[in-house]
């Protein structure tokens, strides 16, 4: 019993010590939001010449697109971690950590918003998908406003 | 306003094109700044309110050159000692009556004209990192057509401020020298004291077909800015 205990204990440790070594560093932080934002700005923005009319809707490259915007919305958030306020090269703003509750309740709306918009778009509401987009549209221009270096 | 109104007489002053133009783009102005603040779906009728103003203030500019008397840039822009000599009887007791634009708010009118041609111009190459770039924005590198948004964010900003002088200053006018110059943007008519009203009686008419003829033009060359990525495939 007292070996399992050792056992246990030494599990622990080297767990803390792997996930402190696994932590990545701030700037990989900031590489990872940029990659998940230039990425949902990559499925989202093509969808705007359909949103504006321009293009013909097409339910099933709807449903792909909003689908990985959905997936997209939920991954840059959480790299908003504390230590990442002084890396370069971003366009974070400071209110990002100074009122971080808004940002992350904008944050919880973007990810509300794309569901909806994916849930819409393959149930082929095509006359919904475009109203919800301008939806999405301003969820991400209203964190903007305040969040990001204009 | 020394003179009794009694002395006065009305007098057309503002061409026809004149007072359309101001209040259509006074409309599109408030069409452009709220749908530009909202965003959204609303993105759609700032772009179309854009092009809007975009071909205004190109006949607007142009017009300055052929338009009526009062419309055109000799008429209204001086030098700065008549500007600031009149600023200052404005304040004082020794303010007078001018047919046009005084020298100071043809300064304005100047100004305004420029900043909304270059903030119009510049939605056209414009990102804004969501859904919309302006219909020229494939023409320039993804990293200037970001800057010139924000060229587009702090012109806007400006030209709100200027729009608001510009509003003090007619309510100046208005309330304060007691000249109904917002009344005469629609009728085109002022009231002036009877040396003044007999020039402008006198002075050079706009001419209507020639209006259109440049209003067209204007339309058609921001028509083929926009659509130029459909019209010329690279």
């Amino acid at each position: 019993m007292k070996n399992l205990t050792k056992i246990a204990i030494a599990a622990a440790a080297i767990a803390v010590a792997s996930s402190a070594l696994a932590q990545p560093k701030p700037e990989n932080f900031v590489k990872h939001r940029k990659a998940a934002f230039t990425l949902m700005g990559w499925y989202f923005g093509p969808m705007g010449a359909v949103a504006k009319g321009e293009k013909p809707f097409n339910k099933d490259e709807a449903t792909k697109a909003t689908a990985l915007v959905a997936t997209m919305a939920k991954l840059p958030f959480d790299s908003f971690v504390a230590g990442t306020e002084a890396v370069g090269g971003t366009d974070a703003l400071p209110a990002v950590w100074s009122n971080n509750a808004k940002f992350k309740e904008l944050a919880a709306k973007l990810a509300t918003e794309t569901e909806t918009l994916a849930k819409l778009a393959s149930a082929g509401d095509e006359a919904g998908f475009k109203k919800q987009f301008g939806v999405v549209g301003g969820t991400c221009k209203a964190c903007h406003d305040d969040f990001k270096k204009k | 306003m020394t003179k009794p109104a009694t002395d006065m007489i009305s007098a057309p002053v503002w061409d026809a094109f004149v007072r359309c133009f101001h209040w259509s783009l006074v409309t599109l102005f408030v069409i452009s700044v709220a749908s530009g603040k909202v965003g959204g779906e609303w993105i759609v009728w700032h772009m179309r309110s854009g092009y809007a103003i975009l071909a205004l203030v190109v006949f607007r500019l142009i017009w300055g050159f052929v338009g009526g008397e009062y419309a055109r840039y000799t008429s209204f822009l001086t030098g700065p000692i008549r500007g600031f000599k009149f600023a200052k009887g404005l304040l004082g007791k020794t303010h007078q009556h001018v047919i046009g634009h005084n020298p100071v708010g043809g300064w304005m009118v100047v100004v305004l004209l420029l900043l909304l041609a270059a903030q119009a111009g510049l939605g056209l190459f414009s990102n804004d990192e969501i859904a919309t770039t302006g219909p020229l924005a494939r023409y320039v590198s993804d990293e200037t057509s970001i800057t010139l948004m924000s060229r587009h964010r702090i012109i806007g900003d400006l030209l709100l401020i200027l729009v608001g002088v510009h509003i003090a200053a007619v309510l100046f006018h208005v309330f304060v020298k007691k000249e109904g110059i917002v009344r005469a943007m629609f009728t085109g008519m002022k009231s002036l004291p009877p040396a003044l009203a007999n020039e402008a009686l006198a002075a050079r008419k706009a001419s209507l077909p020639l209006g259109f003829v440049v209003l067209s033009l204007a339309i058609a060359a921001v028509v083929i800015a926009v659509n130029w990525p459909a019209l010329f495939k690279p």
